[in-house]
């Protein structure tokens, strides 16, 4: 039979006789899940499967443990609309274009884009034929009158 | 009916007072604030007052101006 020359007995150039390849993730072995300490380390715990495995139990037990993308920091826990503000130095009119507090020009820019005006369109679309009639009320408030005249000027 | 229509807390009257309060310009919002069933007046006009840091406008301006209607 010829065989390979370079079959059999050991090699010095073999992969196995590598230094440098070595498993980035290690290995678990074959016997569990138990991966053991290094060489020379703790040799009797080694030995002993189940005392190793109980060992690193405890061992990885008192590591923290990554908690999502957010862990470990203090995130504030988001409220209702009828709570109160958690930052009272601060209106809570700020960033609207009424009441204390700066408008809408301290918002963020891609906060700023104006919609108010189509949108002050389409309640005239939706409800100024009602509002008009109510306006022709003889109760109806000056002001009232008011605010339809200047919806209806838009 | 029309005595009714502006009665305080009703529908009609919450435009008036969000309206005026909050700006014409914010007509939007007024007529979703309007459309909130508040408690009572008092509960609507202290939300107003909240959010404004102002007295409630609106409801008691007569013969103020002149109107189309």
């Amino acid at each position: 039979m010829a065989g390979n020359k370079n079959s059999g007995g050991y090699r010095p150039n073999a992969p196995q006789n590598n230094p440098a390849n070595v498993s980035a993730t290690g290995g678990a072995g074959q016997s569990g899940n138990y991966t053991g300490f290094g060489y020379g380390q703790n040799q009797e715990l080694n030995q002993s499967r189940v005392a190793g495995n109980q060992a690193m139990q405890s061992i990885q037990a008192n590591t923290p443990k990554p908690q999502g993308p957010y862990g470990g920091i203090n995130m504030p826990q988001l409220g209702t609309l009828m709570d109160d503000t958690i930052n009272p130095s601060e209106p809570i009119t700020a960033g609207l274009d009424f009441g204390p507090g700066p408008g809408s020009e301290a918002l963020p820019k891609q906060f700023q884009n104006n919609t108010r005006p189509q949108e002050n369109m389409q309640i005239v679309k939706d409800y100024l034929p009602d509002l008009a009639l109510a306006a022709q009320s003889p109760n109806a408030p000056d002001s009232f009158k008011r605010f339809v005249n200047y919806l209806a000027g838009l | 009916m029309s005595d009714m229509m502006f009665a305080p807390g009703s529908y009609f009257d919450n435009i008036d007072k969000f309206a005026n309060s909050l700006g014409y310009q914010n007509a939007a919002i007024v007529m979703e604030l309007a459309a909130i069933p508040w408690a009572s007046p008092e509960e609507r006009d202290m939300f107003i007052v909240g959010l404004t840091g102002e007295d409630v406008k609106g409801g008691n301006e007569k013969y103020y101006i002149k109107n189309k209607f």
